[in-house]
């Protein structure tokens, strides 16, 4: 069964189109990513798909619901990004007291966990950490809470390369032990792609590829070779990047079975390389610059 | 795939046994801080080459060949692209056919001592 399920999602802003004409599902289980450059609708979507917003015309449906005031989806869901805000007046210890009462599979012996992990204190205040310990402390908050569906948009904004990856670890821990849905928008692709399981690249509002990891790995390769031979062979297929290399040499990146076809063509002549997954990603979405 | 050839590391030196359990996808999803699913598939990639095989809800177990698969197919794939690489690179350099052989000789007396 798919948990989450888009059909010509659009979402207009003014004249600005930040979702455009979006269609695709999420199956049930999944950690996925949303990756896509700044302005590429990221946010937008995940607040579409959290019921915080309403979109402009197509269908969203989440555990077959329309999400947008909708009880049932509030209460399976929760959304964790930067601009968080908890009652001023409530410690730390404080606020995970209320989410335990608040969200039903609240697990508190993983929140007390990573608390003391990461060295926070139970008479601090949410608003006297820094950008990177609020960040974590949010994350502690979207783990703990187990719910069915668990959005993080940029979770780890501020915090350092050692928590990022305890994050990382801790986030795949608590699946194995509680598979749920996660979805989560980040642009470090190359950090989080061992975490994923899908990934959704998105570019102006747009769907530009979704499919598993293992396949964004497979999906593309790069030749490399004389101009004249390289244009010559690739001639009528779709580059998706193009690089000089000195006066005579060039790189281009094209889907991998096409770039294979052209290796048996040409024998010694052409290289061909890998292609990293998050550079991949930059060409598919750099297009217009 | 890098999980596949750890596995297979770990066959080949013997940390694992013929007809015994082999990790499971979850044992090393958090190992490896992978998705479970990204482990699964490097289980597979051995499944499918028939080092290992699947016991009913019981998990993956090794092949009674498992060593001698992995041994032939390293053999003809990965050592032998090696040494094509390292002709190639002699055949840049100028470097003869005998002082290649010599060259690989010292090689493998110099891992010989360090084992000792």
């Amino acid at each position: 069964m798919d948990v989450i399920s888009c059909t010509g999602l659009t979402k207009k802003f003014g004249r600005v189109t930040a979702v455009d004409d979006l269609s695709f599902t999420v199956a049930q289980n999944r950690i996925t990513g949303l990756i896509g450059p700044n302005g590429a609708g990221k946010t937008t979507l995940l607040k579409i798909i959290a019921g915080f917003m309403r979109a402009s015309s197509g269908q969203v449906t989440v555990f077959s619901k329309n999400p947008f005031n909708s009880l049932k989806a509030a209460s399976n869901m929760v959304f964790i990004d930067e601009s968080m805000k908890f009652p001023p007046s409530l410690s730390l210890a404080d606020i995970m007291l209320s989410a335990s009462v608040f969200y039903k599979n609240w697990d508190m012996e993983l929140a007390r966990g990573l608390f003391d992990y990461f060295s926070f204190k139970a008479g601090q205040y949410h608003s006297g950490l820094s950008k990177g310990m609020k960040s974590t402390f949010n994350v502690i908050i979207g783990l703990a809470a187990r719910c069915a569906l668990t959005i993080f948009d940029e979770p780890t904004s501020g915090m350092d390369a050692g928590v990022r990856k305890d994050f990382y670890r801790a986030l795949l821990r608590d699946y194995l032990q509680k598979p749920r849905n996660i979805i989560f928008s980040s642009h470090l692709l190359n950090e989080v792609d061992d975490v994923l399981e899908d990934i959704l690249l998105l570019d102006g509002g747009k769907k530009r590829l979704q499919l598993p990891v293992s396949e964004l790995k497979e999906f593309a390769a790069a030749l490399r070779g004389r101009n004249e031979v390289i244009a010559e062979l690739t001639a009528g297929q779709e580059i998706y990047y193009r690089k000089r290399m000195g006066e005579e040499h060039c790189y281009a990146v094209l889907r991998r079975d096409a770039a294979e076809g052209v290796l048996k063509k040409s024998g010694a002549a052409v290289e061909i390389l890998p292609v990293k997954a998050d550079d991949l990603c930059v060409y598919l979405t750099d297009g217009k610059r | 795939m890098q999980i596949a050839e750890w596995l297979e590391n770990e066959i080949l030196c013997g940390n694992i046994k013929e007809n015994e359990k082999m990790y499971s996808q979850y044992q090393l999803s958090e190992m490896f801080n992978i998705n479970p699913a990204t482990a699964a598939k490097g289980i597979n990639i051995l499944a499918d080459q028939g080092i290992l095989y699947k016991k009913r809800g019981l998990g993956m177990f090794l092949s009674a060949s498992a060593r001698e698969k992995i041994q032939y197919k390293r053999k003809n794939r990965t050592l032998k692209k090696l040494v094509e690489e390292a002709a190639a690179e002699a055949g840049r350099l100028g470097v003869g056919e005998d002082e290649l052989i010599a060259m690989l000789r010292e090689a493998k007396k110099g891992l010989d001592e360090r084992e000792k």
